[in-house]
């Protein structure tokens, strides 16, 4: 709870009329806390939690300087600091420096009783005396219904408790009183109509075997107050209560770009993969690779510095660890948190700030028997305490997949939102069913940025693993259907065979894809073969040319002979007749 | 036994408080007349209250008898005087 109550310290605005219980979630609900120096009532029944809370408060105001009484009448005040140590509040330390004192009421069984009258002025005068000694603005009295049993038997006791809640109301100081349900206790004594400005119910149901635990802020005396019933978590960490309702898309915007890691689903996602900030669906059926093509983009983002959260539902963390290497990505070297145990660690507030921001923290929540809003929340308690910058739930599916728990899905859609409006990237990773068709059964879609899907393509006595980007907002994304190979060396993303039998993958594509190398052989040799054939010709051409144009010459030679041998004979002729016309004269 | 001490403490001068020390009183004076001897100290928690911290006390009036162990608390006006004395272990019941 102490990260939540370092960041509420930040949003929720100081105001001098209330008192922040420190408990983040509640305090929203609250509009900031309780009423500052009025009486709150906190009720429920054994177990719901009212301790924790009244502890937390009580821990919370001493931090920041206000000390505080604790009045029992229910546990002694051994148990109470044990208690108060084990959710990480050094309430012994507290005590040691006069900042608590814890005031044991526990009745006396071995009191006898005798006679009509009792007064519980001492009751008040021994609070008094401690809110005086240690100058204590906050006061619990816890499981006040305790003394009821212990005076019943005297008529002057109800007059005797009016009188003490009268006094606590008219002490001004910021107290919570607890009380189970028993006989209407609070109801019987006008606690809750009168003395109380504030009155805090806690419940628990079990439902399906499963047991939830809601608040709702019955009253707010001169304030406004959620009114909703709010599910909340009850562990070694603390309360854990969701804080976000309604609350508004405001989501820091991000430009930049976080890569997958692969290059080929890079360019399938315009380039550079998706968004920072942005909401991704990895879905796929059994063995389609989600895990680790999550797992690749967790390294690319423990690479470029971001501080990762892998929450594993179903591998454990040395399953995940070992699967990965064998694909030759070592997720242990980006690990901040070491080897630690899984868990709810210390809350020490001073501890939380001292963590390297970046890195990978892996946590496996494998607790199958808790309801799905308990689970939920657990996921959203790690995101508070470690402030991620990228998220993967894997798979989300097991938080919300079975889909008969409308309050699970309201509270996923609580936790896509609040991841949406931190700027936190989610990648999620989601289980079809081989039966599905592919159909994501989520029923968040519209809260998904990216989807991608993954899927089985079984052709040939082989199987191979297909990829398609669905949909990404802002990006513009392949529209093709690749192949998506898993290796020794990583993994990559092959271009599917796009040839004239249509689409093929796997040893399918390279079947096809050795068929296509022997036509093209075949037509080499044919081409080479034509065009031999075509040289030939022209060579054959050229000698009928060659020769013709020999024989044409040689014609032509014998016919410029025979005209050079008429032009002779005639030239003969011409002489001979001029030499007669010659003789003549 | 001699010198015994019952503590009653009150919560300042009211009608219960009048009441008990009269009620303790009797019964003293009636436990000496058998040769007893006891004290009574009366105390107002209103003036010493981390005196009601240190016995734990959560109701007034009451007497706490702590020697001879173990302790006995009587708490009430201690009207019903053989009560009185049973609870804290000054007559066999």
């Amino acid at each position: 709870m102490s990260a939540e109550t370092h960041r509420e310290g930040a949003t929720i605005e100081h105001r001098p009329d209330v008192a922040p219980t420190g408990i983040a979630g509640l305090d929203r609900i609250l509009r900031g806390g309780v009423p500052a120096g009025r009486p709150t009532l906190l009720r429920g029944a054994a177990g719901t939690g009212k301790t924790v809370i009244a502890l937390t408060f009580l821990c919370h105001g001493i931090a920041a300087g206000e000390p505080g009484v604790l009045v029992t009448f229910d546990e002694s005040p051994e148990a109470l600091l044990a208690h108060a140590e084990g959710f990480g509040f050094p309430a012994r330390r507290h005590v040691a420096e006069g900042r608590l004192r814890i005031l044991d009421m526990r009745p006396d069984r071995n009191e006898v009783q005798v006679g009509e009258t009792i007064e519980l002025t001492v009751i008040l005068a021994r609070i008094a005396h401690a809110l005086e000694g240690l100058a204590a603005t906050r006061l619990v009295i816890d499981a006040i219904d305790g003394i009821e049993a212990t005076f019943a038997s005297y008529p002057s006791l109800r007059s005797e408790l009016a009188r003490v809640f009268d006094w606590i109301r008219e002490r001004r100081v910021t107290c919570l009183i607890t009380t189970g349900e028993r006989g209407e206790f609070s109801t019987r004594y006008g606690l809750e109509d009168y003395v109380a400005d504030c009155v805090i119910a806690l419940r628990q149901e079990v439902t399906n075997r499963v047991m939830t635990r809601v608040l709702r802020v019955v009253k707010r005396r001169g304030g406004a107050h959620e009114t909703n019933e709010y599910p909340f978590l009850l562990d070694a960490g603390g309360l854990f209560l969701v804080p976000v309702t309604g609350a508004e898309l405001t989501a820091k915007v991000s430009d930049r770009r976080l890569s997958t890691g692969i290059p080929g689903l890079d360019a399938m996602l315009g380039g550079d993969g998706p968004y920072r900030g942005s909401t991704v669906l990895l879905s796929g059926q059994a063995g389609t690779g989600k895990t680790s093509l999550a797992c690749s983009l967790v390294r690319a983002a423990c690479e470029a510095g971001l501080a990762v959260l892998y929450i594993s539902f179903e591998e454990s963390i040395d399953e995940l660890t070992r699967n990965q290497r064998v694909l030759g990505l070592d997720l242990a070297r980006y690990r901040r948190d070491g080897h630690e145990a899984a868990g709810p660690e210390d809350h020490q507030d001073d501890h939380r700030d001292d963590h390297p921001k970046d890195g990978l923290v892996l946590r496996p929540v494998r607790a199958v028997e808790l309801g799905l809003e308990e689970h939920l929340m657990r996921v959203m308690r790690l995101i508070g305490e470690y402030r991620p910058d990228l998220v993967v739930l894997d798979p989300i599916s097991s938080l919300a997949g079975r889909g008969h728990d409308p309050a699970a899905k309201e509270t996923l859609l609580r936790l896509l939102h609040l991841l949406k409006a931190e700027g936190v990237t989610l990648i999620a990773t989601e289980l079809l069913s081989d039966d599905g068709g592919g159909v994501s059964h989520l029923d968040v879609s519209s809260m998904i940025d990216v989807w991608i899907r993954l899927r089985r393509h079984e052709n040939d006595g082989e199987i191979n693993r297909l990829i398609t980007v669905v949909k990404a907002r802002g990006l513009p994304i392949s529209n093709q259907v690749k192949e998506f190979r898993i290796s020794g060396a990583g993994l990559a993303i092959e271009e599917p065979y796009l040839g004239t039998g249509g689409i093929a993958y796997g040893t399918a594509r390279l079947a096809r894809a050795a068929e296509d190398e022997a036509e093209l052989e075949q037509l080499d040799q044919e081409l080479e073969r034509a065009r031999h054939a075509r040289d030939q010709l022209t060579e054959v051409t050229a000698a009928a040319a060659r020769l013709a144009r020999i024989e044409e010459e040689a014609k032509g030679a014998e016919l410029d002979r025979r005209i050079a041998q008429i032009e002779q004979r005639l030239a003969q002729i011409a002489r001979a007749r001029a030499a007669v016309s010659r003789g003549r004269e | 036994m001699s010198g015994q001490l019952l503590r009653l403490y009150i919560a300042g001068r009211t009608a219960a408080a009048s009441r008990a020390i009269a009620n303790l009183e009797a019964i003293v004076a009636g436990l000496a007349a058998e040769g007893q001897q006891i004290a009574i100290e009366v105390i107002d928690i209103l003036e010493r209250p981390q005196l009601a911290e240190d016995e734990r006390i959560l109701a007034t009036p009451v007497v706490i008898k702590k020697l001879p162990p173990p302790v006995r608390r009587v708490v009430g006006d201690l009207s019903e005087h053989d009560k009185v004395l049973v609870g804290l272990d000054l007559k066999e019941a």
